[in-house]
């Protein structure tokens, strides 16, 4: 029996956590807890004070587990068990309590009670530790080649940029030709430059890179592995090719939307969304003379409840296009999405050149009527708090970016998430906005969100950077978090094996399971299941999950 | 006179429900305070027998929620999760505790609303039921006893090996590729819960002291041909044996 | 900041600026001026015993000068690195050979006056310019008031009376009483979008932070009022537009489209009246508002000049850094081999910036691996 020595450091998180719950009265519980021989207050445990006020304790308290109170574990966790490492502490002999994303955070009204609360998290995160067991990591090798699936803008130079880094690129694409929607593009803002010249010089710099192999017309079967070591089998026309790489790149794009039923799309060939008019402009000039604009069709909206960012600037680049060959537009617009230096010059240029503006309130959307002259468009507009009446000979409605349709069946085959939109959902919207979750699986460019074409370019830059990572390393760790198989209590029966995804768990010479330490992802299936119950969840183990249990249901 | 508050349990799987949560606290969406929280990486590594001891241990309501099916993070642990939760209200309808104390709900880490709906909905579910009745201050016996041998069945042998390979049955089939129909697969696991629940509630009983069949009987309230054929089969596991002869009558003893 | 502090590939400079820089890509001879801190870094431990007993006071350039701060002074709680710093102007040692009371009471004898700028010499195959913008000061717009009321502050003023490490401890007491206010009202584009006094162009963030301080208010104190003036509401990024819904929906943010004429003070209560034309209304109407916070343009840092002729890149006409190529390499500048990310080059958010500092990242990592190769061969 080892001698239990935690530590439990509540943090105030400033008045996040400290305005709702009392932590003084916190810390004063903590301390009568089993095995807890010290406990403290901090402000702000995550900060380079707190973290060594936490190495100062272990050490001046002799702590061999640690307890902290705290934001949830997957802001910080890594952070705190790298500072119990350097005092000497094997990272696995460490808890956090969530008590403010899931405490302070949610029962801001009610103080007494999520002080209450906070008391019980700790009390089972106690419980949980003093079962807790060192854990060992086991070593995995990253393979230095990503696969990239998508070969617009952002895949091609995703690409480019991991192969300058001395990395091996596969670039998977579904089409039988790379570019995505670029190849739709006529100019491109802000300089007008005209996109398939871009497009060219990338697919030249693509074609004569030896690093660099790309598979048209591929579909991706399946995805099967982790970081490191991903086999993914990709259909083309010639048969299926299965892959082996270290890390993944999503790069599929977006769709536009064609607004069937709004606006008389589709009943009415005078009426065409941006891109339409795009492939028009590409070709030559438009036959008419007088153009109105709508934009938010179909965003902004309940269906699509976001801003699909490009579509106001587009709108304005056509219609410089268009107010230079003589031609009268109008923009009815919500919100004009001109944001930042670029943009908020190119509305200016397009205001010099005559286009004219109107805004138009959602509640109140502009009504068009067919009729034999032209497109009549009536609108409430508030800046002048009257209706106004419009003749057009071309209606275009500025539609949003939307997920691409094998999206879905993608997000699942690589297990990562979609957000409500149907979008790709990075791991954290601000400070890791092209990482996934999962590790190895990174994002890029519209498959993410609406952008331009130089944000796509950035992110593509960006996601190579993060591929570059772990591959620079050339091995990573792996987490500790993992099954074991009892020799002695296991029958050989295999239903493990059933169980597991990963084929992590496989039956040894002895016709015994047994599990592959780097392949397993620890999420407990097999232990949950073994009808032997002779498999143990390291660092999850049954007796730890009773302990937190009962702990909850313990009276203080 | 003071409203009832559940005391609730919940387990989240580390990638989406217990990060929908988070969102919720992010949103600063307020929820009722009863519910507390376990972590596991995955919501296929619950067991019914963990549910089942929180309530023996006067736990209100558990609930358990994982990801959506389709997007479980390690990809099929939910199926599982479903398989054994479906197992878990069989076991838990032999008990006599009320089917609403406990709940199986797919979160994902975008739906923090969802989630903080979530609690309120089994909380003020809960409280309606009222408070779990082993927590009365003179605890019926029978459902002590029911409940713990709900217990002990779901930690047995037979149950965690039909639940642990029904998913492979019912989808991919056996080693000969023939797959098993739901309905069928239902039938044997209903007769196996049942048989296993009641074996349990016996060995539990002759844990306490030596007993005979027509005792057993007429305190489970089953006919006699039938306990003894339940102690056929405890004897065949070698759980139990006869100890004694009271008045020509044998008296089964717990090994 | 901590993982930068702690990184074994990092070595962080602070109170340092570039002083000479030759050489090209790959081959960079850099000279770095390191300004004295009076303080050894290796032995102070960020006690703050020294702040404590130090006689002098200065406005804190952190807590947007709504506070005062000590001539020996750590910046701010979760500093890196903890250590203290001399502001020699104010000192009384380095202005009137008086004083030295933090070097008598400093347990790690850790205060050093003699200290002399230091000349690093680094040689260098990229850099990487992540050197901020700052905040438009509004007192030039004489009709809103800032510098004259009170009670009319700017977004960062604002953001450290919310914030927990604030002079207030994060509760709303408007400066003019200390009353807390309940009643706010912001203003967006104020010097922006504009061809007055002012820069022309959208800052892009303002319209999503204001809805975030916002929100804060709504959900600290529900009785609450919180009104945004703005002209056209920017929710390009992922996220924002259901953001900007929740607060209109959820936390009851009123949205009024129209840019204030004038804000003038109450001369006894000192609320502002606010007085605008609501475009969608069409009508003429005045506000009455506690706490008025003004949104101001991000702008240049007023370094970018120096900096600039010192590397040989070229900034544009407001004085942001300018990139070769804004769709094929977004964060290379005039000067191969050095790269730009964030507020720098122009007003961004903080997904933009990161994305950028890993495209940057990635545009660097080349720069040193052609180096490797070269090496070996």
């Amino acid at each position: 029996m080892i001698d239990l020595r935690i530590g439990v450091f509540v943090c105030c998180c400033g008045i996040n956590i400290g305005a709702y719950v009392d932590v003084p009265a916190v810390v004063e519980y903590a301390k009568t807890l089993p095995g807890v021989v010290y406990a403290e207050e901090n402000i702000y445990a995550c900060s380079n004070d707190g973290l060594n006020k936490i190495k100062e304790a272990i050490k001046k308290h002799k702590l061999n587990r640690v307890v902290v109170a705290s934001c949830t574990p997957r802001t910080h966790e890594p952070l705190f068990q790298a500072a119990l490492e350097e005092a000497g502490v094997n990272k696995y002999l460490f808890e956090m309590a969530n008590i403010r994303d899931q405490c302070s955070w949610v029962h801001m009204k009610e103080p007494k009670k999520a002080t209450e609360k906070a008391k019980d998290l700790i009390r089972m995160a106690v419980a949980k530790t003093t079962l807790l067991e060192p854990g060992d990591e086991p070593e995995i090798e990253i393979k230095p080649s990503t696969l990239v699936i998508g070969g617009g803008v952002s895949g091609m130079r995703a690409a480019l940029s991991l192969a300058d880094q001395g990395f091996d690129v596969i670039i998977v694409e579904r089409e039988p030709q790379l570019g995505g929607k670029m190849r739709n593009f006529d100019s491109l803002f802000p300089h007008q430059q005209k996109a398939s010249e871009i497009l060219e010089s990338l697919l030249q710099k693509i074609q004569t890179n030896p690093r660099i192999r790309v598979m048209t017309g591929g579909k991706i079967k399946s995805v099967f592995g982790f970081l490191g070591n991903f086999t993914i089998d990709v259909e083309t026309r010639t048969g299926t090719e299965s892959l082996n790489v270290g890390t993944i790149i999503v790069a599929v794009g977006a769709d536009i939307l064609k607004p069937k039923g709004l606006y008389l799309y589709g009943e009415d060939k005078r009426v065409i969304t941006q891109s339409e008019l795009e492939e028009i402009l590409r070709a030559g000039s438009v036959d008419a003379n007088r153009i109105v604009m709508i934009q938010c069709v179909g965003s902004r909206s309940a269906e699509r409840p976001y801003c699909s960012r490009i579509c106001c600037n587009e709108a304005v680049k056509n219609a410089i296009n268009l107010t230079q060959q003589d031609k009268e537009v109008y923009i009815l617009y919500r919100d004009l999405q001109a944001y930042g230096i670029t943009y908020s010059r190119l509305e200016q240029e397009a205001k010099r050149n005559g286009v004219r503006f109107l805004k138009y309130q959602q509640e109140k959307p502009p009504k068009v009527t067919a009729e034999t002259d032209g497109l009549k468009i009536n609108l409430y507009s508030p800046t002048v708090n009257e209706d106004v009446e419009l003749k057009a000979d071309l209606l275009v409605l500025s539609t949003p970016l939307i997920p691409v349709t094998d999206a879905k069946e993608l997000s699942q085959m690589l297990k990562v998430p979609l957000d409500r939109n149907g979008f790709f959902m990075e791991a954290h919207v601000k400070l890791r906005p092209l990482d996934f979750a999962t590790d190895g699986i990174y994002v890029c460019g519209t498959a993410h969100s609406p952008k331009d074409v130089g944000e796509s370019v950035t992110q593509a830059l960006g996601v190579a950077s993060r591929a570059a990572i772990p591959m620079a390393k050339k091995r990573v760790r792996t987490a500790a978090i993992m099954s074991e198989v009892d020799q002695t209590r296991c029958s050989g029966c295999g239903t493990c094996i059933d169980v597991c995804a990963y084929n992590a768990i496989r039956k040894n010479e002895k016709g015994l399971a047994e599990t592959i330490a780097a392949i397993c992802k620890g999420c407990g299936v097999c232990g949950a299941t073994c009808p032997e119950k002779a498999i143990t969840m390291h660092h999850f183990t049954d007796e730890q999950i009773e302990a937190q249990g009962l702990a909850a249901l313990m009276e203080e | 006179m003071s409203v009832f508050e559940p005391n609730l349990v919940g387990f989240l799987c580390n990638w989406c429900s217990y990060a929908g949560a988070d969102l919720a606290g992010v949103s600063r969406i307020q929820y009722p305070t009863n519910l507390r929280v376990i972590k596991v990486m995955c919501s296929g590594r619950i067991e019914p027998s963990m549910v089942l001891e929180l309530l023996e241990a006067g736990a209100d309501g558990v609930m358990v929620t994982g990801c959506h099916i389709g997007d479980c993070h390690y990809i099929s642990g939910n199926l599982h999760t479903k398989r054994k939760y479906a197992l878990l209200q069989r076991l838990l309808a032999k008990t006599g505790l009320e089917p609403q104390r406990i709940k199986l709900e797919w979160n994902s880490a975008a739906e923090g609303q969802r989630f903080a709906d979530l609690v309120r909905e089994f909380t003020d579910q809960v409280r309606v039921i009222g408070p779990n009745p082993i927590k009365a201050p003179n605890p019926e016996q029978r459902i002590l006893l029911n409940i713990r041998a709900a217990k002990e069945a779901a930690d047995g042998f037979r149950l965690r090996a039909l639940v642990g390979k029904e998913e492979k049955l019912t989808t991919e089939g056996n080693v000969y590729g023939e797959k098993v129909a739901q309905e069928d697969f239902n039938e044997v696991m209903e007769q196996a819960v049942e048989t296993e629940f009641q074996i349990h509630r016996i060995q539990l009983m002759l844990r306490e002291r030596p007993r005979s069949v027509k005792e057993i009987a007429k305190k489970l309230g089953l006919d006699t041909r039938l306990i003894l054929t339940y102690m056929v089969a405890l004897r065949q596991r070698g759980w139990v044996d006869i100890r004694d002869a009271v008045e020509g009558t044998p008296l089964y003893a717990a090994q | 900041m901590i993982e930068c502090f702690r990184h074994p590939n990092i070595t962080i400079h602070t109170q340092s600026e570039i002083s000479k820089f030759e050489g090209s890509v790959e081959d960079f001879d850099v000279k770095i001026l390191k300004y004295p801190r009076s303080v050894d870094e290796k032995k102070c431990t960020g006690c703050g015993l020294c702040s404590d007993k130090c006689p002098v006071k200065n406005p804190s350039v952190f807590q947007a000068e709504l506070e005062t701060r000590k001539a020996i002074y750590i910046a701010f709680p979760q500093a890196v690195p903890q250590v203290a710093t001399i502001d020699r102007e104010i000192c009384l040692w380095f202005t009137n050979s008086e004083c030295r009371i933090c070097e008598k009471i400093c347990p790690m004898k850790a205060v050093d006056f003699e200290q002399k700028p230091k000349e690093l010499k680094l040689n260098v195959s990229s850099v990487i310019l992540a050197t901020g913008f700052e905040l438009y000061n509004p007192k030039e717009i004489g009709e809103y008031g800032y510098g004259r009321y009170k009670n009319v502050l700017t977004s960062l003023e604002f953001e450290r009376l919310v914030c927990a490490s604030g002079p207030t401890g994060g509760v709303l007491n408007r400066l003019s009483d200390g009353h807390i206010a309940k009643n706010i009202a912001f203003v967006q584009c104020v010097g922006s979008r504009t061809h007055t006094k002012g820069y022309p162009y959208c800052s892009a963030s303002c319209c999503m932070y204001a809805t975030k301080e916002a929100v804060l208010i709504r959900e600290h104190e529900p009785s609450s009022h919180v009104s945004i003036f703005y002209i056209d509401l920017r929710t390009f990024g992922k996220g924002y537009q259901g953001f900007v819904d929740l607060a209109k929906s959820h936390w009851g943010v009123k949205y009024i489209r129209g840019r204030p004429g004038e804000i003038r003070e109450d001369p006894l209560t000192k609320n502002l009246i606010i007085h605008y034309e609501d475009t969608e209304k069409g009508r003429v109407e005045r506000l009455e508002a506690e706490v008025v916070v003004l949104c101001t343009a991000a702008i240049p840092h007023r370094d970018n000049k120096k900096l600039a002729q010192i590397l040989g890149t070229r900034l544009d006409e407001f004085g942001f850094f300018d990139v070769i190529d804004p769709i094929l390499n977004p964060v290379e500048t005039n000067i191969k081999g050095i790269y730009v990310c964030g507020s720098c080059h122009g007003p961004r958010d903080i997904p933009e910036s990161i994305a950028e500092a890993g495209a940057a990242a990635a545009k660097a990592a080349v720069d040193t691996i052609r180096l490797t190769v070269e090496v070996k061969s």
